[in-house]
């Protein structure tokens, strides 16, 4: 049993699939862990818990935070995955959730949960020796709310809500993935204008998270007018966004199997205009920002992951692009309209602060084409939906600012049983604490908002 | 006592005293137009200080007598070095003197009371931050001392009077030295008074800070002299770069006369760094700051190979 579990993870990996993420369940008290194939196709392997214990194949892929959480919040023991830290649940000794650094002149560091400025609750313990990191322990969950679990028994339409709280940031990527989850389950499918409509609010979403990024990554070396000059883009966005649908972040847009008249003929043309500006205003200041000596020394061969580093990691998003990585959920994402999409990647991929800075533009770029094109195409398509045979359980996924968000949804008679949301944020934060290691710690703060993750993602 | 020098005791005491928090306080407001906000106006920091006066102090557990006078220590060095530093040639002498390297010391007291109140805390980010502050710096008081030299070495004396002097004389100029500490000396200035490239004093980003890491356990009181020490050091640092380093007039009244203005240029000066050069990665300002120091030895070689 256990040895066929894993040997069933270890064919699908050679098959060339990636893992998508491992959850379990407690009304079948089983794990069960997501592969998405190299065209999209999705294949879930389930294995029976048995007496609290279930094999670990946190050796095989990226299972590592998924494990442990699944043990905090139900209890399962992973064979084979040890020590089994502390996720969810914080211990208040902190030698059972750190790495053990010990030598002469390694000290500690200790950031957070509060922080001298505005910033999501989040812990990192420091190894250091005078300002080099050795080694970073990050300790999240503070505002770990369980609106999985209260979603629970509640009707497709009110699950929506609570996965659109999760975050703020990428509400629409967590609710559109939820709501394609829901779709399957109902047997549903959206019609080309729905997809469209869909398509634009995920990439505004995209816009106003990457220039907001760009914005991070000069307030985090002290470049205050490019942080300004970026801030005042993304705030812009923001306001197209209230303009369009009355919320700034695009909050209460995406509903199961409904349009709303986000886009009208007066609007498209508004939209048009002001992306524009946008964007020859953000084309502007980038060649500003990157012509500036001092800032572009501040950000090469900083926070270095790897190509390998990120697969062995499970990094997603922009930060897996940044290192050379060509994967992009929306190329696979038949469920939205991304005809001929192509992920973009920098010139000279390096992975490092520098490359993801570059990242964020070019997909700020790539985005703003996307609309263009998709708002062109609006008029012309009908609303005639189709159906399709319905299913216990559904799974969405979405690219959303941060990476590839994955939402699984087991419903019986239109109420759900499990519902278990994998942000981008989520697949990253590990990428983050093996970033720092070997980094001044003062460029810390750069490195963070080089990936710039949400918390709220992960204490959902 | 002589009218000029009752103006210039005059102009050194409320200038030090009073008007000081005035230059941090340009400087952000300046910053903030930079960069399109409106920003707080200049007299913020008396705000601040107002309403810090008004707050308790706070005690870290477990602390000593070290942490609670270091605010005190530090104030009252500063005060010491406004009575030291002089605005012109001519000027009242308190009794302190006016020799640059007991204010070499003087500075090296404040910075010494605020360290070892950051190692009585026990505070990781004021450890953190103290170290950083030591390490540094060691290159900033080279650079300054070295660069006061050339100025020492070029009026034949100490005395930072003679040096107004001596250096407002035309013939001086024509060796370079001059020129050369002027140029080490605004290295140091920007590295004391804790502006980028060198340290970034608007951040609140913990880990990356330098003077703000030191004083992040002080409230109230406390944390006004502290504000308010960081405030004369601006006025310190700038009355000297405009009145001995940079040329200037050799009447006293006209050096009174233009100290606002140059004070005033300085300050945009450093806005405009601030704002458009970003803070360097912390291991290369060791190596700024050597540049200061090789511009004051070069300034030094000038003065003694004979041509």
């Amino acid at each position: 049993m256990t040895d066929t579990f894993r040997n069933q993870v270890a064919e699908l990996l050679n098959n060339d699939y990636t893992f998508g993420g491992l959850y379990a369940t407690k009304l079948s008290g089983s794990v069960k862990a997501v592969f998405i194939s190299p065209n999209g196709a999705l294949k879930i392997l389930e294995c029976q818990v048995q007496s609290g214990e279930a094999p670990s194949i946190a050796d095989l892929v990226p299972s590592n935070w998924d494990e442990r959480e699944a043990h905090d919040l139900y209890q399962i023991s992973f064979n084979g995955h040890s020590p089994l830290r502390p996720l969810v649940e914080h211990d208040p000794i902190s030698d059972h959730w750190t790495v053990a650094v010990k030598g002469s002149d390694v000290y500690q560091i200790a950031v957070g949960p509060i922080h001298a400025g505005i910033i999501e609750s989040g812990h990192f313990r420091f190894h250091v020796i005078g300002d080099r990191i050795l080694f970073l322990d990050t300790q999240l969950f503070y505002k770990y709310r369980g609106l999985e679990i209260a979603a629970e028994n509640k009707t497709l339409h009110e699950g929506k809500r609570y996965v659109e709280r999760m975050c703020m940031g990428c509400s629409v990527a967590n609710a559109l993935a939820y709501v394609q989850a829901c779709e399957e389950i109902i047997g549903y499918i959206p019609s080309a204008k729905l997809r469209i409509l869909r398509t634009v609010l995920l990439e505004l979403e995209r816009l106003w998270n990457h220039l907001n990024d760009i914005a991070a990554i000069c307030a985090g070396v002290g470049m205050s007018l490019g942080n300004q000059i970026f801030l005042v883009l993304s705030e812009r966005i923001r306001r197209l966004n209230f303009s369009l649908t009355g919320h700034r972040y695009l909050s209460g847009t995406i509903d199961i199997g409904e349009i709303k008249p986000v886009l009208t003929a007066d609007n498209i043309e508004n939209i048009r205009s002001e992306l524009e500006s946008v964007r020859l205003r953000a084309k502007e200041a980038w060649r500003e920002l990157i012509f500036n000596s001092s800032f572009a020394a501040r950000l090469e061969g900083v926070g270095v992951v790897d190509t390998a580093q990120i697969r062995r990691l499970g990094a997603v998003g922009p930060a897996a692009r940044a290192a050379g990585l060509k994967e992009d959920f929306r190329a696979h994402s038949t469920k939205l309209d991304y005809e001929n999409f192509e992920a973009v990647i920098p010139e000279n991929p390096k992975g490092d602060v520098r490359s993801r800075l570059e990242q964020r533009y070019l997909e700020f770029l790539q985005s703003t084409e996307i609309i263009f094109r998709l708002i062109r195409k609006t008029d012309i398509l009908t609303d005639e939906e189709t159906a399709c045979e319905p299913k216990p359980l559904g799974i969405g996924i979405t690219e959303s600012a941060r990476g590839r968000t994955l939402c699984i949804v087991e419903a019986s008679e239109g109420r759900i049983e499990r519902l278990h949301m994998r942000t981008g944020s989520y697949a990253n934060w590990s990428a983050v604490a093996y970033a720092a290691v070997g980094n001044l710690l003062p460029d810390f703060p750069l490195i963070n908002k080089s990936f710039e993750l949400c918390y709220a993602c992960s204490d959902r | 006592m002589h009218f000029t020098s009752i103006t210039a005791g005059l102009v050194q005491l409320f200038g030090g005293l009073v008007a000081s928090m005035l230059i941090p306080g340009f400087i952000q407001s300046l910053k903030a137009k930079l960069q399109g906000r409106v920003g707080p106006g200049s007299l913020q920091p008396y705000r601040d200080l107002r309403r810090l006066w008004n707050k308790s102090t706070v005690s870290v557990s477990n602390s000593t007598l070290t942490y609670r006078i270091a605010p005190s220590v530090v104030a009252t060095s500063m005060g010491l070095a406004v009575l030291v530093v002089p605005v012109s040639s001519l000027g009242p002498n308190w009794g302190v003197g006016h020799d640059a390297f007991v204010l070499g010391g003087v500075l090296a007291l404040s910075r010494l009371a605020l360290v070892l109140a950051a190692w009585d805390t026990r505070n990781g980010f004021s450890l953190m931050a103290a170290s950083r502050d030591l390490t540094i710096s060691i290159f900033t008081e080279t650079a300054m001392l070295i660069s006061l030299s050339v100025a020492a070495l070029v009026a034949g004396s100490t005395d930072m009077q003679v040096m107004i002097s001596r250096i407002s004389l035309f013939h001086v100029w024509s060796s370079p030295a001059p020129s050369l500490a002027l140029a080490a000396f605004s290295l140091v200035v920007i590295a004391e008074t804790g502006h980028q490239p060198v340290d970034n004093p608007d951040t609140h980003l913990e880990l990356t800070m330098i003077h703000e890491g030191m004083t992040l356990e002080y409230a109230g009181r406390d944390l006004a002299m502290l504000q308010w020490s960081g405030g004369v050091k601006h006025w310190i640092m700038l009355v000297m770069l405009s009145e001995i380093f940079l040329p200037h007039f050799q009447n006293a009244y006209l050096q009174l006369l233009c100290l606002p203005l140059t004070v005033i240029a300085i300050c945009i000066i450093l806005a405009i760094v601030e704002s458009t050069i970003v803070k360097m990665r912390l291991l290369n300002v060791p190596r700024f700051l050597g540049l200061g120091t090789i511009l004051a030895f070069m300034g030094i070689l000038a003065l003694k190979v004979p041509s």
